[in-house]
């Protein structure tokens, strides 16, 4: 290598850039296939977009996990056509409270937690979130809640195969040369 | 990429699923409130009189053309105690309790409508009556 | 994976069926509801094109409004009125007169079971006024000179009464034949699936989303309580009771469905649901079956073809004719 360390940097810096932007593209075409798939009830939503979200935490860290969350939700609303309708207000809510709780879990425990875990929590978290909304803002009857049991437990699940699937993504990601400096801190 | 996926959950991890999941399964537990519930809407031509939830038992009377109708809100379902029309075919009509049933007193020109609930529920598109 | 077409092809091809999964669901269902010839009409229209829809369901309800102004007694412009103060022949539209014909030869078909010129009993018995009360023998037999299926003479469009004191009563099949307007109204508008309801007068367009419509029998006795549901296509489904309209005197119910032989209300039934190709002739047809009582008025429904029916006898026994479909609940 002739390139000096300024130079390699700069190369990570964009190389950071161009993959956040990837994982952007990538969780947007996946929020916008999953409002494709048929669906029984209108909640049940597997949250495939947030493996992209929980990749960019564990391969960059918290501030890449919230560009990547608020930019999927932004501009997949906006592919969808549903910006600012009462569906994006409760993706968003769920979305931020998501987001808000994995943040925080991978700070506190950052050295014990892994993609699961912080899966499970922001998938648990979206569907409170949610729900919250849609009590304050849409229906405000009790009924919500009798849907919440049914809820967290499809999130939990989904939550967990997220969680799997962001690990796996990971290590295909670290094992590639593109990675290879962060391999090397990752240790 | 071979490692089964139970390895791939750190020991914390582990314990905060079956945590998470202990919480779920409690959640199942809580009793949450009753069924849920669908809305009477009462109207007359375009207007919407009245609205109510049919959780809630309730005497209500109001006003068309003709003069008060009565009604009350029972057990889940709506029916017409008394109208000032000829016919009174509205309370031979009964109650409404689904949501799409209709309750009319045609000539005091009201309109009784369940809404709310589900219409897959009552498995049916129309009632002949 | 990304390396291989045929995976990339596969993924787009995924796609697109979803896509193309997704995409009719812009199938709409419009209700609109009015109040119309004595009782609430409802009707459900589904379409692509919701301003096609409001069109066709406004222009529909327009046209049950005319046929109101046109055949109901209550209206003293109506022809039907007319006809009934008329002394001698009296020319009614071509579209009136059809209509009494098709009424005359279900007059006949049910032996006078249905009649069109119950008008008089209607006025003694008082049933659409808001004092009701039980006539005596002599005023019943005064109401019942000179009625029956031969009490009309219809050529062309002049119609002259047996007796000018006939009153001619439609309320066994205008509130049908409207609904049946309405239907065409509506396949005119290019509409292929939609309902109505005109108070139990049921017409139905096409089929709902592929499936048939289905229609619950309300229960004779238990209010809220359904009888059967049966699966329908492109049928009309009238069904008369004895338990929506009565009043009582003395502990005895009197309702509104006559028997022309005795000119009392008919006790055979509690209720008869009837499923024809069009709803002037169910509604007819379910006003005869209840007036001849479920052991006559099933054989009558037997005969005619492409009628189907279901009767509750006076003690709630059911019966049926023998190609209805019932849904088992």
């Amino acid at each position: 290598m002739t390139s000096s360390a300024a130079e390699y940097t700069e190369l990570e810096r964009v190389r950071r850039r161009v993959f956040l932007a990837l994982f952007i593209a990538l969780a947007v075409a996946l929020h916008t296939f999953e409002a494709l798939l048929p669906n029984p009830l209108p909640w049940f939503r597997l949250g495939l977009a947030n493996i992209l979200g929980l990749t960019a935490l564990f391969i960059y860290g918290v501030r890449e996990l919230w560009i990547v969350s608020i930019a999927r939700i932004l501009v997949g609303s906006l592919i969808l056509g549903n910006l600012f309708s009462p569906g994006f207000l409760l993706s968003l809510s769920g979305g931020l409270l998501a987001t808000l709780l994995m943040a925080t879990s991978y700070r506190l425990w950052q050295a014990k937690i892994g993609p699961v875990g912080v899966s499970v929590l922001g998938a648990l978290g979206h569907a409170g979130g949610q729900l919250l909304i849609a009590w304050l803002l849409i229906i405000r009857h009790p009924s919500v809640w009798l849907m919440l049991p049914f809820f967290l437990l499809f999130s939990l699940i989904s939550g967990i195969v997220n969680g799997l699937a962001a690990d796996l993504l990971r290590e295909s990601l670290l094992n590639h040369p593109a990675f290879a400096r962060l391999r090397k801190l990752a240790g | 990429m071979k490692r089964i996926w139970l390895q791939r959950l750190t020991a914390f991890d582990r314990k905060l699923v079956l945590l998470l999941s202990a919480l779920v399964f409690l959640s199942f537990l809580v009793p949450l409130r009753q069924e849920a519930g669908a809305r009477l809407l009462v109207e007359s031509g375009d207007k919407t009189l009245f609205v109510a939830s049919l959780d809630q038992p309730q005497l209500v009377e109001l006003s068309g053309p003709l003069g008060l109708t009565r009604f009350e809100i029972k057990d889940g379902a709506v029916r017409v105690l008394s109208s000032p029309c000829p016919n009174k075919i509205c309370i031979g009509l009964g109650a409404a309790r689904h949501s799409g049933d209709l309750l009319a007193c045609v000539p005091n020109r009201l309109v009784f409508r369940i809404a709310g609930k589900s219409a897959e529920g009552q498995g049916y598109d129309l009632l002949s009556r | 994976m990304f390396a291989r077409p045929q995976w990339v092809i596969l993924l787009l091809l995924v796609v697109a069926g979803l896509v193309w999964w997704r995409a009719p669901g812009g199938e709409r269902q419009l209700v609109r509801t009015a109040l119309i010839m004595g009782t609430l009409v409802e009707l459900k229209v589904f379409g692509t094109n919701e301003d096609e829809l409001e069109r066709a369901t406004a222009a529909a309800f327009a046209e049950m409004r005319r046929v109101e102004a046109l055949l109901t007694s209550y209206r003293p412009e109506s022809e039907i009125s007319r006809l009934s103060r008329a002394a001698g022949p009296f020319i009614v539209s071509e579209e009136t007169a059809a209509l009494l014909q098709r009424g005359q030869l279900l007059a006949r078909q049910t032996g006078g079971a249905f009649d069109l010129t119950l008008g008089q009993l209607k006025q003694v018995w008082g049933i659409e006024s808001d004092r009701p009360l039980v006539p005596s023998q002599a005023e019943l037999q005064a109401a019942l000179t000179a009625i029956g299926p031969e009490a009309l003479q219809i050529e062309g469009r002049s119609v002259s009464k047996r007796s000018a004191e006939l009153q001619v009563e439609l309320g066994g099949i205008a509130k049908g034949y409207a609904v049946d307007r309405v239907l065409e109204m509506l396949r005119q508008a290019g509409v292929t699936s939609a309902a109505v309801n005109a108070g139990g007068d049921i017409g139905l367009l096409g089929a709902k989303q592929g499936q048939p419509w289905r229609i619950a029998i309300q229960h004779p006795r238990k209010t809220g309580e359904l009888l059967t549901v049966l699966p329908l296509v492109n049928r009309a489904v009238v069904t008369s009771g004895d338990y929506e309209r009565y009043f009582e005197r003395n502990g005895i119910r009197y309702h509104h469905i006559f028997d022309p032989r005795t000119g009392s209300p008919a006790r055979g039934c509690q209720s008869v649901t009837v499923v024809a190709a069009d709803a002037a002739t169910a509604d007819a047809l379910a006003t005869a079956a209840f007036v001849l009582g479920p052991q006559q008025g099933l054989r009558l429904l037997e005969r005619l073809p492409e009628v189907e029916g279901l009767l509750v006898g006076r003690d709630g026994g059911i019966f049926q004719t023998s190609g209805l479909q019932r849904e088992e609940p």
